[in-house]
């Protein structure tokens, strides 16, 4: 059977392997998020999680840049969003999470395929993949160099060099997510999952993600 | 092993029969008409098929039996198996249908089919194959009319009749093929069984595939790997839409078609998208050898054609090089005052033998050559052979590729045969000749980047 895993349990997933993910936990009640916040350091973006929700900008379950003194009200603010928007969901908490610095916006994708095991995809995140489907693909398992070719051969690879005073990616560390997330393919039971956007400035972090995993009958 | 079904020493036909419009009459015939071993065609209604003693059951030769091509209805192939099993066959030909091809009852009992054969020991084309040719030693156990000309280029198809229509086709072009295989439901041997067998075949030295889907990917993507001949792959199906989008962005962009060009790429496996490319690159792997990297000269009669040739280059990624200043005092020197010196190289309308001779040694000299494409275009006031015989004979002296390109229609043939019969590779328009060329270029990167293990590639004509 095939389950959805929330934002958050996605993230621990790449954790596990080694990919940088924001920092984040899921507060329960206004004054958890208000803790977690100050923890975290403010602003945060706040994102309600649910199983239930696999599209959360679409309920209005959102919200970013959020300073400390609108913590609390901003937590039922969502609440409220997700009762009106989808009232049978349940829901597990607020994810509080560290807003990510600027970067490089880019995809890391994965798709379990019937012929050759899993498929590795790599390319710019926004429009650039929704519209232009500027993006590379691998069988894994891959190697450092399949990923830094996968990373060298998309159209807007000198975007990433840095052009018109942009400032470069550090393409190490796409290098490293690629090679962990086909490692992850060859260990766990994914079906399909989007790291979207993994945030790439000196370093890189999963900013987003979501996952559809097969659990296996026990 | 396969070798059992490529080159048995002897093969019973069961289902064979008298009448040329049967498959097992056809198919019979055409074994007949070149194979040099013991055949013993099986029918339990006749005596005597096509002049030869005829068996009511394989278990009936008095004579081991290496080989059987099966023909008989579905409904009858169980049995028949289990014979052969027993008459201790190590290879079949099922040429049957009516198994997965046809349904989930079809399937159970290609399920069955398969655990005989396995039970025995034997390996199986099929079923649901047209049959296979092994030029190497005349054995035509296909529907196929006629043997091709020798050649180097074993091609397997998963269409059957396609497949045969294009190995026919091969024939008139005067395409050399080794092997010829019409691979069926591969409920047995599938692709990856067939390119391991035909990388150890001494006679192969071009793999070429139309491909519907494959089985065992992964395997496939391994086996590929280690295989340094070329893999040429025609994969067709590229106009499905990948799956709705439903969960991820990667769900929705990655259909299976990006998964196999990814993991042909992965493989080494050169991927094309027409089946003239299919041979115009096996054609072009059959005869000459590799490039050492991308830089080609191009030398024409007709400034036109070798702006084509140029334009099909720069998509292709290929570098119209620069010459070395010597090189560029040589042409000078050979062409007449008016005629362009530099890359692409156009001569004018000059067509001399001496001059094409001179010209092409000047640029296969230049270290920073790598191939040539030599050109020529005919016209009325023009003959057609002396370039042809200036190409063949320089082509003796070096190890760099030449490809041709002899266009227009009448008048060009003599010139056109020259070529051949020197093998090499020529094309009826520019594109067709750099995509061959690219073709090269790209196993070449391939070797360097993606193969593994050290084998010596094959490359040159059998």
């Amino acid at each position: 059977m095939n389950t959805i895993l929330t934002e958050y349990e996605t993230k621990k997933l790449l954790a596990r392997y080694g990919i940088p993910v924001t920092k984040e936990s899921i507060a329960k009640s206004a004054d958890e998020a208000l803790d977690i916040a100050l923890h975290i350091g403010t602003p945060v973006a706040m994102k309600i999680s649910s199983p239930d929700i696999p599209h959360k900008s679409d309920v209005g379950g959102v919200i970013l840049n959020v300073e400390r003194e609108e913590v609390r009200t901003t937590y039922n603010k969502i609440i409220s969003h997700i009762n009106r928007a989808a009232p049978d969901a349940s829901i597990e908490g607020i994810l509080v999470q560290q807003m990510a610095p600027p970067g490089h916006e880019v995809i890391v994708g994965l798709k379990k395929d019937a012929q050759f095991g899993h498929a590795l995809m790599f390319g710019l995140g926004g429009i650039f993949v929704e519209v232009y489907r500027d993006v590379s693909f691998r069988v894994t398992p891959i190697d450092r160099k399949d990923a830094l070719d996968m990373i060298s051969e998309i159209k807007g690879y000198p975007v990433l060099r840095g052009i018109r005073g942009r400032k470069p990616a550090n393409i190490d560390s796409i290098v490293d997510v690629l090679v962990s997330v086909s490692d992850m393919a060859e260990k766990e039971n994914i079906i399909e999952l989007d790291i979207n956007p993994l945030i790439v400035n000196e370093s890189a972090v999963a900013v987003d993600a979501r996952a559809m995993v097969e659990m296996l009958s026990s | 092993m396969l070798s059992s079904i490529f080159e048995p020493e002897s093969i019973a036909v069961i289902g064979a029969s008298s009448n040329e419009m049967k498959w097992g009459g056809r198919i019979l015939k055409n074994i007949l008409s070149g194979f040099r071993g013991p055949v013993y065609p099986v029918n339990p209604k006749e005596a005597n098929i096509q002049g030869l003693t005829t068996y009511s059951s394989i278990l009936d030769i008095p004579y081991d039996v290496e080989m059987a091509v099966v023909t008989v209805p579905a409904s009858s192939v169980l049995p028949v198996v289990e014979e052969c099993g027993e008459k201790g066959v190590k290879g079949l030909v099922m040429i049957s249908a009516g198994f997965s091809e046809t349904g989930s009852a079809g399937a159970e009992l290609e399920k069955k089919l398969v655990s005989i054969v396995r039970k025995y020991g034997m390996r199986m084309i099929g079923p649901n194959t047209l049959g296979i040719i092994n030029k190497s030693v005349d054995l035509n156990a296909s529907i196929i009319g006629r043997l091709p000309s020798p050649g180097s280029i074993s091609f397997i198809t998963q269409s059957g009749t396609l497949g045969l229509a294009l190995a026919d086709w091969t024939i008139d072009m005067g395409l050399g093929l080794c092997k010829v295989i019409s691979i069926g439901n591969k409920a047995d041997i599938d692709d990856t069984d067939l390119i391991e067998y035909l990388n150890n075949d001494p006679s192969t030295g071009v793999i070429a595939m139309y491909v519907e889907g494959l089985k065992r990917g992964r395997d496939f993507i391994q086996a590929a790997r280690r295989i340094k001949k070329p893999v040429i792959v025609l994969k067709t199906g590229r106009s499905k839409k990948g799956a709705r989008a439903v969960f991820s962005h990667t769900g929705s962009i990655a259909g299976s078609d990006e998964i196999y060009s990814a993991a042909f790429r992965q493989a080494g496996v050169l991927r094309v998208d027409t089946i003239e490319e299919v041979f115009d690159a096996a054609l072009a792997f059959s005869c000459q050898p590799l490039p050492r990297r991308n830089n080609v000269a191009i030398l024409s009669n007709g400034g036109g054609a070798s702006i084509v040739a140029s334009d099909e280059c720069e998509r292709q990624g290929i570098n119209i090089v620069d010459f070395t200043e010597e090189t560029r005092k040589k042409i000078k020197d050979i062409l007449p005052e008016y005629a362009s010196s530099s890359n692409p190289i156009d001569t004018a309308g000059t067509v001399s033998y001496k001059l094409y001779r001179e010209m092409i040694n000047a640029l296969l000299i230049d270290q920073n050559v790598d191939a040539l494409i030599v050109i020529y275009v005919h016209s009325p006031m023009t003959n057609a052979r002396p370039p042809a015989d200036a190409v063949l004979e320089m082509k003796q002296r070096n190890h760099k590729p030449i490809i041709a390109c002899w266009m227009g229609g009448a008048g060009t043939e003599e010139g056109i045969n020259i070529l051949k019969s020197g093998c090499l590779p020529n094309y009826s328009v520019p594109e067709r000749a750099v995509r061959a060329l690219a073709a090269l270029i790209k196993h070449r990167e391939f070797l360097e980047r993606v193969k593994i293990g050290d084998d010596v590639p094959a490359q040159r004509c059998a």
